[in-house]
Parts: C-alpha cells; sequence; structure tokens
C-alpha cells in the first residue's frame, strides 16, 4: 500500500513504514464495499470489533472492552474529537458525513495516547475528509431500499479565487425500524439530515489554510418518545511549512451537540426526558522539525474546555447539572534514527484534567526495516482512561432518606493501562502483503461498584485488574490483475478480574462484552463492461454480554454484504447494495429474550450517483 | 454471569434505546430490592454460632415464588461477605428452610405470613418481605412503597430477639417501627 499515514506519528509516513497495528479504510474501499454509514465502513477494519444494536446504534471497540458504556477508543473527524464527556463513548448515529467525500479512514488498535491524549486506551480512529481541491465539480446520489429507506445527497465544490477551494455539501435519509427476536418491529426507525461546507486555501505555497462546518438535525423513533440529536462544528487549520523539515499547525474547533432522549415511566420514577448540551472548544498547536539528520521531533500543546448541561430526568442525574471542564495538555516525541535500518521513538504526552490533575502518557517504539519489504516493530506504551461524568459525577437517588442506588465515586480515578506490543508487516510478494500486530495489555484500575452505605447502596470504584491478549492478522491477495482478496483475523484473550480482597457488585464481568475471535473475508471483482462484484463474509464468536437485564450470549454468527457496481460511463454509476444476506435476521449485541433482543435484518439497497 | 442492570439503564437511555416493553424477567422493582438485600447481608452481623465455621456460607433464601428471576443468583454469585461465599437458595414450603441466614418471603405465601414467621421466631434469621402486614405479623424488614417512593422498615425488637446486629449505617436509613406497626 502505497499511502502515507498520520495516525502514528501525527505526520505522514508510509503505511508500510508505521510502527503500530494501523489499518486504512480508503474512500474507494468504503465505495466499494456498499457502506451506507461511518460504522459500516468501520466494518472494513480488521483490527474493530463492530457490532450494530438496533436501527441507529453500535458498539466499536478494539482490542475488548465493547460494552454499551465503552470508553476506550479515541475517535476523530478532521482532528476534532467526537466523543461525549458523559461516559467517553461515541454516539454513532450522529457521526455522519458524505461518504463519497471521506479520504480514508485510520484505525490504529492499541494505545495512541502519547500523541492523542487520555482515552486513546485501546485505539484511535481517524477520519479525514478529502480536501476542498480533491471534490469539485457537482456530485449526486440518491437511492434507496428496505432499511435505508430512501435517502440523497449532493455537493458541489467550485473556486473561490486561485488556489482557493471550497465545497458545500448536503445529505438526508429515512432509516426504518430493526426488528425484535420474535420478528416484530422494534419500532426504531430514525432520519437525520445533515450538511456542510468546507475551504482550503493553498493560496501562498508555506501556508495553508483550511476553514470547515458541518451541522446536523436527527430524530429517533421508539414507543417512549422520540428523541431529537442536533448539533454542528466549525473548524479552522492553519498549517506553516518554514523548510523541508519544519513546519507547524495550529487549530481551532467550537463543537456543539444537542441530545434529548425520552425515559419511560418506571418503577419509582415518573417519565422525563434526559437532555445534554455540550460545547466544546478547542485548540491545538504542533510543531514538526528534525534536529540534525538522526533525530525528528515533534511536539504540541493543546487547551480544551468543554461546557456541559445535563437536564435531568427523573432518577438520573449529573452533579453539577452544569460542568465547565478544562484540559490541558503537551507532548513530545522524537523519532531516532539509531541505525539505517532501526529507528527508536520515544515520547510522552503529560496532561491535566479537572478530576485527576496530572496524567503521564509515555511510550517508546522500535522499528526495524529488516529489508525494504519487510518491517519489525515493538512498542511498550502507557495510556490512560480518565474518569467521564458518569464515572464520577452520576447519581441515581432513590428519594427520601434512602441512599443513592447507583453514585459516581467522587475518588474515581484513572483506567490505566501498559501495553506491550509486537508487529510485523510485510509485502511477500508483488501480490501479497501481510501484517500481524500482537499484544499484551496490563489494565489497573477499571471501573468497578461496591457498595457505600449509608450515601449508596453502590458507587463506582476502581476495584477491578487483569489483562488482555492476543493477535490481528490481515493480508490482502491480489489474485488476479481485477481481483483481490482481503482477510482478517483477531484473537482476544481477557482475563479482567475482581483485585484481591476487594469487591466488584458485577463480578469483574461488567466492563467487557466481546467475541473471543473474528475473521473476515472480502472479494473485490473489476469484471468486464464497467461492472464492479464486491463480497465480504465475517464471522463472529459469540459474545457474552454480561452487563445488562439478563445474563447471556450472543451467538456466533456468519454474515455475509455484496454489492454489484455498474459505470456506463465516466459519470454515471448505479449499484445494488445487499447486508446481512445470510439470515432473515440475526442479533449482534444485546440481551436474549423473546423481546428483549433487537436483531438486525437482511436488507437491500440500490443507488445512483452522477458525478459531474 | 452478572450484570449491572443500572449501568445498562442508563446505557439503554443515552443510547436512545426503546425501552421494550414488559419483558420476561425481573422488573425494576425488584431489581433495587436486591441491591437492598445485598447491602442488608454486609451491614448485619449475625452471632458467631449462626455458622459452622468462618468458611460456611451466608444464605440468603427465597420462599415462595421467586420475584427476583435469576436476578439474585447472578447479583451475589462470588461474592463474599466477610470469609463466608454468599450463595440463593429457592425454597417451596417454611418446612425446608434451615441454614439460611436471610430469607426473603415472597407474596405469593400472604396469608400465612404470621404462621410462617412464628416459626421462625428466635432463629437467627433475618426475615425480608414486602406484604401488607408484614411487621405486624412478625417480619424484622418491610420494604413499602408510598407516594411512589421505596421505604424500608425495622423493627428492631424482633432483631435483637433473633440476635441480630444490625449496623448505624443501615439503622439511619430505615423507619424503626414498633413490633405492632404494619
Amino acid at each position: 500500500m502505497d499511502l502515507d499515514v498520520t495516525s502514528v506519528s501525527k505526520q505522514p509516513e508510509p503505511y508500510g513504514q508505521a510502527p503500530a497495528a494501523i489499518q486504512v479504510i480508503t474512500g474507494e474501499d468504503i465505495q466499494r464495499s456498499g457502506a451506507s454509514s461511518i460504522p459500516e465502513a468501520l466494518r472494513l477494519a480488521d483490527n474493530l470489533d463492530v457490532a450494530q444494536k438496533n436501527s441507529h446504534d453500535w458498539a466499536i471497540s478494539a482490542r475488548g472492552f465493547n460494552t454499551a458504556l465503552g470508553n476506550k477508543l479515541l475517535v476523530l473527524i478532521d482532528g476534532r474529537a467526537v466523543y461525549t464527556p458523559l461516559y467517553s463513548g461515541v454516539f454513532w448515529d450522529v457521526q455522519d458525513y458524505l461518504l463519497e467525500d471521506i479520504d480514508r479512514i485510520e484505525v490504529v488498535s492499541g494505545p495512541g495516547g502519547t500523541l492523542w491524549g487520555a482515552n486513546a486506551v485501546n485505539g484511535v480512529i481517524n477520519i479525514t475528509t478529502k480536501s476542498a481541491k480533491d471534490t469539485q465539480g457537482l456530485y449526486v446520489e440518491g437511492g434507496g431500499g428496505n432499511w435505508l429507506q430512501d435517502f440523497v445527497g449532493a455537493r458541489y465544490g467550485g473556486m473561490l479565487a486561485s488556489n482557493v477551494y471550497y465545497r458545500v455539501y448536503g445529505k438526508y435519509f429515512d432509516r426504518s425500524s430493526e426488528v425484535l427476536s420474535n420478528g416484530n418491529s422494534a419500532s426504531d426507525s430514525w432520519r437525520m439530515g445533515q450538511g456542510g461546507f468546507r475551504i482550503d486555501s493553498e493560496a501562498s505555497p508555506q501556508n495553508l489554510l483550511t476553514l470547515q462546518g458541518d451541522f446536523y438535525l436527527g430524530d429517533e423513533k421508539a414507543t417512549t418518545g422520540d428523541t431529537r440529536t442536533g448539533g454542528g462544528n466549525v473548524l479552522g487549520r492553519w498549517s506553516h511549512i518554514f523548510s523541508d523539515d519544519s513546519d507547524m499547525s495550529l487549530q481551532l474547533y467550537y463543537d456543539r451537540t444537542h441530545i434529548a432522549i425520552p425515559k419511560p415511566a418506571v418503577f419509582l420514577d415518573a417519565a422525563g426526558t434526559l437532555r445534554d448540551d455540550l460545547d466544546t472548544y478547542d485548540l491545538d498547536f504542533q510543531h514538526h522539525f528534525s534536529l540534525g539528520d538522526r533525530n525528528r521531533i515533534i511536539w504540541g500543546l493543546g487547551y480544551r474546555l468543554t461546557h456541559d448541561i445535563v437536564g435531568e430526568a427523573p432518577s438520573v442525574e449529573f452533579v453539577p447539572a452544569t460542568l465547565y471542564q478544562n484540559l490541558f495538555s503537551g507532548f513530545v516525541q522524537d523519532e531516532i534514527k539509531l541505525h539505517e535500518k532501526l529507528f527508536l521513538t520515544l515520547g510522552t504526552k503529560l496532561e491535566h484534567n479537572d478530576y485527576t490533575g496530572f496524567e503521564v502518557e509515555p511510550s517508546a517504539r522500535i522499528q526495524w526495516n529488516a529489508t525494504s519489504k519487510q518491517m519489525f516493530w515493538g512498542a511498550i506504551s502507557r495510556a490512560v482512561r480518565t474518569p467521564s461524568r458518569i464515572d464520577h459525577d452520576l447519581r441515581e437517588p432513590l428519594g427520601g432518606p434512602l441512599p443513592d442506588l447507583l453514585d459516581g465515586g467522587t475518588n474515581f480515578t484513572s483506567e490505566t493501562l501498559i501495553a506491550y506490543e509486537l508487529g510485523y508487516r510485510a509485502e511477500l510478494t508483488k501480490k501479497i502483503s501481510t501484517s500481524i500486530s500482537a499484544f499484551y495489555n496490563d489494565y489497573e484500575n477499571i471501573r468497578s461498584s461496591s457498595t457505600e452505605l449509608p450515601s449508596s447502596l453502590l458507587v463506582f470504584k476502581n476495584n477491578l485488574e487483569g489483562d488482555t491478549y492476543g493477535f490481528e492478522w490481515s493480508g490482502d491477495w491480489q489474485v488476479l490483475d481485477w481481483w483481490r482478496l482481503h482477510g482478517g483475523y483477531d484473537l482476544l484473550e481477557e482475563d479482567i478480574h475482581v483485585k484481591p480482597g476487594k469487591t466488584d457488585f458485577s463480578n469483574g464481568l461488567n466492563e467487557t462484552a466481546d467475541p473471543q475471535q473474528q475473521f473476515s473475508i472480502r472479494s473485490s471483482m473489476d469484471l468486464p463492461e464497467n461492472v464492479d462484484l464486491d463480497a465480504t463474509l465475517r464471522w463472529v464468536d459469540t459474545l457474552h454480554n454480561n452487563n445488562g437485564p439478563n445474563p447471556g450470549t450472543v451467538p456466533s454468527y456468519f454474515e455475509l454484504d455484496v454489492r454489484i457496481g455498474w459505470h456506463p460511463t465516466k459519470n454515471l454509476e448505479f449499484s445494488i447494495v445487499g447486508q446481512n444476506l445470510l439470515h432473515d435476521q440475526h442479533a449482534e449485541y444485546g440481551f436474549p429474550g423473546a423481546t428483549t433482543t433487537e436483531e438486525i435484518e437482511r436488507s437491500v439497497y440500490g443507488k445512483v450517483a452522477w458525478r459531474f | 454471569m452478572k450484570k449491572i442492570i443500572w449501568l445498562a439503564a442508563i446505557a439503554l437511555l443515552l443510547s436512545g434505546a426503546p425501552e421494550l416493553p414488559a419483558q420476561t424477567g425481573i422488573s425494576r422493582e425488584y431489581q433495587v430490592k436486591a441491591v437492598f438485600l445485598f447491602n442488608f447481608a454486609q451491614f448485619i452481623a449475625w452471632p458467631t454460632n449462626a455458622f459452622a465455621d468462618p468458611q460456611t456460607p451466608m444464605t440468603i433464601g427465597v420462599l415462595g415464588d421467586d420475584p427476583f428471576d435469576s436476578f439474585l443468583d447472578e447479583t451475589v454469585r462470588g461474592e463474599k461477605v466477610g470469609e463466608h461465599p454468599l450463595v440463593i437458595q429457592h425454597y417451596r414450603r417454611i418446612e425446608d428452610v434451615q441454614g439460611c441466614q436471610i430469607l426473603f418471603i415472597s407474596r405469593s405465601e400472604d396469608g400465612q405470613t404470621g404462621r410462617i414467621l412464628a416459626g421462625l421466631k428466635d432463629k437467627n434469621i433475618l426475615t425480608v418481605g414486602d406484604s401488607d402486614g408484614f411487621i405486624k405479623d412478625g417480619g424484622i424488614v418491610r420494604f413499602v412503597m408510598e407516594e411512589n417512593k421505596i421505604h424500608f422498615r425495622i423493627n428492631l425488637e424482633a432483631a435483637k430477639s433473633a440476635n441480630l446486629a444490625i449496623s448505624s449505617k443501615l439503622l439511619r436509613l430505615a423507619e424503626i417501627v414498633e413490633p405492632g406497626s404494619d
């Protein structure tokens, strides 16, 4: 693969040279797979566990801990962090873009704390959109099917001045409900509209300026009432090139999200609505330079202010309801050329957050370019998952003199990881390339819950520890000029348990919900008459999901997605996409029971796209 | 397998999943009561002769229909109170009850509660129930729903007769009531 990746060193380096477990999903991979949303596109990364929960929600993680409140993954879109400080997870239903204009998605499994900060414990997903220069002209798409009922999208790109490019886009879709395990509708249909713009200026050769923004509105139906989502962001970035080996960039963004979830009346509580409004202001600076011919140094400073307002629902509160939080960070990393083929990268991040104060995330990476086609790498890193509002500020009162049912712990501290990794990446022949990464993760202070009368029946604590280990393999085989195969396999062993002498109400089982193995095979064929045929077969192992109303397992499953595309002319493309074709419906997540498990139906959609 | 459903309830809430209509399994009311039982086991002291030896299991018994579904079993599995592993037993008849430290008497036994509690008098068993008149019938702890709020009442005299020492941390949260009350 000839691509440059940026997620491993915060500067472009060839994929073959990146000393981490990184997988790249290109814009073309996304188009060919028939993915119609970002979570569907993420299925293409073999190092992720991607589970569709219902019509709008997904559970996505790397190397374990894929619970409903999974919190160990950092996700960025064009440098903007998209997780919620309520529980450090991602609302996948509101992360969207015109997929045509996504340049690539870099998925790093393993800790990225040194460069990317706290919460990049098990992985970093970096979604980058194409520059405006690469999205000139008019693009229109539309179509529909049984689950993706109807959708339309358009983008127009032009020039504002010489070397100043822009684009504007809009998209809208309706998705229908998924089903319950008894075949009835789950009544969770939804729709979303989103639009945005991007301006890139190359007016001066040393200065690149980018201004971009998006806004969205969504509406999700449920038997208990509609959930409304809305938000927007604006981001500016200035890159300045001092010389061939020295450059800097300064980025500022503002992000706003709003969500209102209806809560039905349940034991002890009236019905209500849980609202959250979040404003994020983020300033980020980085400078990269070479020192002599053996050191490439990158360092940076960052500041983030979040302003979160939670409107309480009966029996669920976050205290204080309104919270300003400050996050200061700095990092430095040096890539040292020990030898012609041997590189040692040392770095650390230092952060200060309002809950736990200073956190340090150092790492050391070594890379050996054994031949021009083979590379070995190893790494030891420390990463930290800092408390989120649910760990610290949650209150579930029972009223009167009674203790709270479940509270955040005011002494809740950060979860920590020391990760040991080894990897190998090679072009075995001109047609076959492969990569394999192995890891051993040692976790401390993972979230647990215990009694703390008289104030709380249950309180969050950090009484779990343990380790996980496994490996990830992926390979590409250009079988023929017109036929490519890609395979991926993951193994994950987990031993997370209660610290000796301590207790956990859930006995160590609340934080994990992961399949032990997964594999997938993808076939891509360029057929005659301008036809493309792509198919992906995936298999996911049994899921033991421990944090729900009933204990249980989701059975292992095979599933198949197929796309047939036809481009009769350069500008016009028709495609039919079938997803989850092997079963009428199947479960990927959740808890067993006739009415409580949501399952995913077989679905098909057709699409027309014009590129002018 | 264990689970912390409040966490899941929050998760369901935050991830916007629909609240599905009354499902098989335990209701939230009994999830809350189960967490209370878990706390009772930790904040009450039984006399040493209530256990054969320090490693004897501490048993929470459920007499009658089980309103907890399998939740209590899941909740306590693997837990310990001091050195005693915590176990759950299900009983159909009062005659079968032996060697348990906490006994939850289900509403299915309404009408016989008085007779049942009379037979348990002066044994070192914490009797817990939510039926009307549970305290009057001789029970020690009763869950009460009042104005959409849950309370629990403790008959301290009955606790003393059963030789149980209740931690002040638990007492201050309860309504202390006289033997004759509801």
